[in-house]
């Protein structure tokens, strides 16, 4: 740990260097009267080209190019610097062509999300530690699946005839929808168990109102419940960390297009710009 | 879909004697002239199964091979899957007694064929897109090493024997002597190259048939004689392994491995101690494991793994807590022997060790190792701290952790057995799946492991190979198939010889190993031509043998949450789990 922070510590230090030798090159560049927007907007488009590269980097795994973690780290510190560079170039000013704003939008949906996955990757696998079994993402379609058989086993199967329709009225009442796909996303996320609290208290108010065999089914429906809900949870926080990549990696080939046209652009009007 | 029909290979489809290197084909008459010396004429025969006898296990699992003057027979530090018998003419033994061995260039050593960078780069679109295609027609790679061809083999030799005889001690080996035997049935890797002097002829048996044979013996004379061995040529070296012997004196040294005691705990043969001790959490130190020392007792002796690891643990309330593991070459009960040659009052160990599945282990009696601990000068506070350094750095003593919860987990789930166990830190770990994905594009397309397996804490053991220290695996693969790479000692699946038996993969108690339905180039499943049901062969992590960067799925991980850690590294192990 005492490692880690060392290096955190001289990685900001690197970080801030580099940083104020760009701020103080393109001054002394812009006191010549000479326009820094040529150079910033190289450099950036280097950045842009090598954290793209990282996703390429990522499909060669098997060729020795270095751990991927060391890449990644790399990723996030050319990341932030991109940003310095970036808003060098563009002044911390909104632009007014349509081409400019929707180059400024994306760079910073791409950085943002960037930063947002960062953060998800630092806490959710905190979370999902936390909470059920350690289950993959494409089985827990199936691992709902066989929950809700159970439970319908325990409501229906089994049911004698003599036996009353408590059961399976609370089921259609308030179970089915539950067991039927994920719910409860918003909760998940926010870490709220609100939804659970109030299930367990339904199942508390019927209980007594069961003979003691239903009790029984009862209380293993509850721990289905757990489990589902669990699941849930797992489901949830997973297809997060899968899906801020769909957002990133599109928008970082766009980001791509739109900086290539724009760069050539700005070069055939060089001549003309002043 | 068409389906190419293929008989199944069947155990002896292809004997020992039809593989490369072999002269001639075992015959019924050259098996009948061998069963009629010793030391096969003093096996009885009677003992074996109809099934499997003694004629056949000769006939099917040796070969009688020629060598000329200089040809290597065997490297050290290649692994054993072979032992040999000289029948004629003699071999030399390279000894290491201050002198130094017979350097890596010598004797041919290379690195593994690895993928070159076009081939690696080329995997990309090369892999096929459906599952699991073998080359049935694949031959070995030729080796490119400075051989010569002799003997219907290609072999690699010492240039001027006398040179190195001068040069470099060894040792003469005449016929009627085994070699080989113990790394062979030890499973571990060669301790001493040898070479051919001038012309020999020499029966090579595969260690299936050396087991099989040591099964069945009803005399046991093999069996005596393999432990002669060990205390006669492999004990002093095993010994100097562990710096409390380094300085030990020729006569004291002489003495004490005449008085050592072999201990064995489990059975040799069977993987089921393994299998009971993963199934069947309930067994603690208490249960199911036996004791060698108990805590509170006066050790007899020091305990020196050989083989198969120990368990360190201590009464804690009402049951027992496991605080450490010893793997082969560490060493049980000095602290304790020590003390009293300080106090001169006998001091009962603070813990237990016990033994996990099947041991093997060696006993120095307790006034040996007193005589040595005095002659060594070490009686002194300062000088018994400082061999106690010596012991810790070499790593020769115990595997501690800091949690010892998850110490003991590792230790019951028996993960202890791995040389490179792969361990997922799940605080860490996204669960993006690149580790199996670019294990998947190293492996043609298929994924060597699974992102799936038990939870230690916060760390999974995914159901990928560990390639263990003992692998059980190997045990009762009929052909060989499985079997310690040369070079790194590695476990490897061979796909020509694999029979798909199944035996290594019911045996793994890890379920490192699957059983997977393969396919042709065109991605044809190929079916056995009598039984009509696909053919099966087993697969499992090699590690990334032939990949330039090792293994991919390590490199893959952006987290750095995936690691590969060697158990028997006390160092590493504690580097490992205290990041």
């Amino acid at each position: 740990m005492k490692h880690f922070w060392v290096q955190q510590r001289i990685t900001f230090l690197v970080f801030t260097v580099i940083s104020l030798l760009i701020l103080a090159g393109c001054y002394l560049f812009s006191i010549t009267l000479s326009k820094t927007s040529f150079a910033s907007g190289t450099i950036l488009l280097l950045c842009i080209f090598f954290l793209a590269s990282y996703q390429l980097r990522k499909k060669i795994s098997f060729l020795p190019l270095g751990s991927s973690a060391a890449w990644l780290r790399f990723h996030i510190f050319i990341g932030f610097l991109s940003f310095v560079v970036f808003a060098l170039h563009s002044r911390l000013q909104i632009p007014n062509g349509l081409l400019e704003v929707i180059l400024f939008l994306t760079y910073y949906i791409v950085f943002l999300s960037g930063i947002f996955g960062w953060f998800l990757s630092r806490t959710i696998p905190y979370r999902l530690l936390s909470r059920g079994e350690e289950v993959l993402f494409e089985r827990i379609p199936m691992h709902r699946n066989k929950i809700h058989d159970r439970v319908k086993t325990l409501i229906f199967d089994d049911a004698q005839p003599e036996q009353g329709a408590a059961l399976p009225d609370f089921y259609h009442k308030h179970l089915q929808e539950f067991f039927e796909g994920p719910r409860h996303q918003i909760s998940h996320i926010l870490h709220s168990e609100r939804h659970l609290h109030q299930l367990k208290q339904k199942i508390s108010a019927l209980q007594p109102f069961l003979d003691e065999q239903e009790q029984v089914r009862l209380q293993q429906i509850a721990e289905q419940i757990q489990l589902k809900d669990d699941l849930d949870y797992q489901y949830i926080f997973q297809a997060i960390i899968k899906l801020w990549l769909f957002v990133h990696v599109p928008l970082t080939y766009s980001l791509i297009i739109f900086s290539l046209y724009h760069a050539l652009a700005a070069c055939a009007f060089a001549s003309t710009s002043g | 879909m068409s389906e190419p029909s293929i008989s199944r290979p069947r155990r002896w489809d292809k004997p020992f004697s039809l593989e490369p290197g072999s002269e001639d084909e075992m015959t019924d008459t050259a098996v009948e002239i061998l069963l009629g010396k010793p030391p096969f004429s003093e096996i009885d025969p009677a003992g074996f199964k109809r099934s499997l006898p003694l004629h056949d296990i000769i006939k099917n699992d040796a070969r009688i091979i020629g060598f000329d003057d200089g040809d290597i027979v065997v490297r050290r530090g290649d692994w054993g899957n072979s032992a040999f018998f000289i029948l004629s003419g003699n071999v030399r033994v390279g000894l290491e007694r201050g002198k130094p061995t017979l350097p890596d260039e010598i004797l041919g050593r290379h690195d593994n064929k690895v993928k070159t960078l076009w081939e690696s780069f080329a995997q990309l679109w090369r892999n096929h897109s459906v599952p699991e295609v073998r080359k049935l027609d694949s031959v070995f790679s030729k080796s490119e090493l400075k051989t010569r061809h002799a003997h219907n083999s290609t072999r690699i030799y010492l240039q001027e024997v006398s040179a190195v005889l001068d040069k470099y001690h060894t040792a003469r080996l005449d016929a009627g002597h085994w070699f080989g035997e113990l790394a062979a049935l030890g499973r571990t890797s060669r301790v001493a190259t040898v070479f051919s002097e001038g012309v020999s002829q020499l029966l090579e048996i595969r260690w299936q048939g050396i087991r099989d044979i040591l099964r069945h013996d009803q005399n046991g004379k093999l069996k005596q004689y393999i432990e002669d061995a060990f205390r006669e040529r492999a004990l002093a070296a095993f010994l100097r392994t562990t710096p409390l012997f380094h300085d030990c004196q020729p006569e004291l040294m002489q003495r004490i491995v005449d008085q050592v005691e072999f201990h064995t705990f489990g059975n040799y043969d069977s993987p089921k101690p393994f299998k009971d001790l993963i199934e069947n959490q309930d067994h603690t130190t208490e249960g199911g494991e036996p004791v060698i020392i108990r805590e509170g007792d006066y050790p007899s002796g020091i305990v020196m793994i050989r083989s198969g690891l120990a368990r360190i643990s201590q009464r804690h309330y009402n049951g027992r807590r496991t605080v450490g593991y010893l793997s082969p070459g560490q060493i049980f009960g000095l602290d304790e022997i020590r003390a009293e040659v300080q106090s001169l009052t006998p001091v009962g160990c603070s813990t237990q060790l016990s033994a996990i599945g099947h041991l093997n282990a060696v006993l120095v009696p307790t006034a040996l190792v007193e005589e040595l601990l005095k002659q060594n000068g070490s009686v002194g506070a300062a000088d018994l701290h400082e061999v106690k350094t010596h012991v810790s750095d070499s790593g020769s003593n115990s595997v501690k952790i800091n949690d010892d919860t998850l110490l003991s987990q590792l230790v019951d789930q028996n993960f202890v057995q791995g040389t490179s166990l792969m361990v997922i830190d799940l605080e860490r770990c996204t669960r993006c799946d690149d580790c199996v994905r670019a294990c998947s594009t190293a492996h043609d397309n298929n994924p060597r492991f699974i992102r799936h397996g038990p939870i230690l804490n916060q760390y999974m053991v995914p159901n990928s190979c560990l390639h263990c220290v003992d692998p059980i695996c190997m045990i009762e693969c009929p052909t060989g198939a499985i079997f310690r790479d040369f070079a790194q000692g590695d476990i490897i699946i061979n796909e020509q010889t694999c029979i798909g038996c199944a035996q290594c993969a019911s045996n793994c108690p890890f379920d490192a190993i699957r059983m997977v339905d393969i396919r042709d180039s065109k991605g044809n499943i190929i079916v056995d031509s009598k039984t009509r049901s696909p053919l099966t062969q087993a697969t499992k992590c090699d590690l990334c043998i032939d990949q330039k960067g090792g293994p991919a799925c390590e490199r893959a991980c952006p987290h750095d949450a995936l690691f590969r850690v060697d158990m028997q590294d006390a160092a590493q192990v504690g580097e490992a789990f205290s990041r």
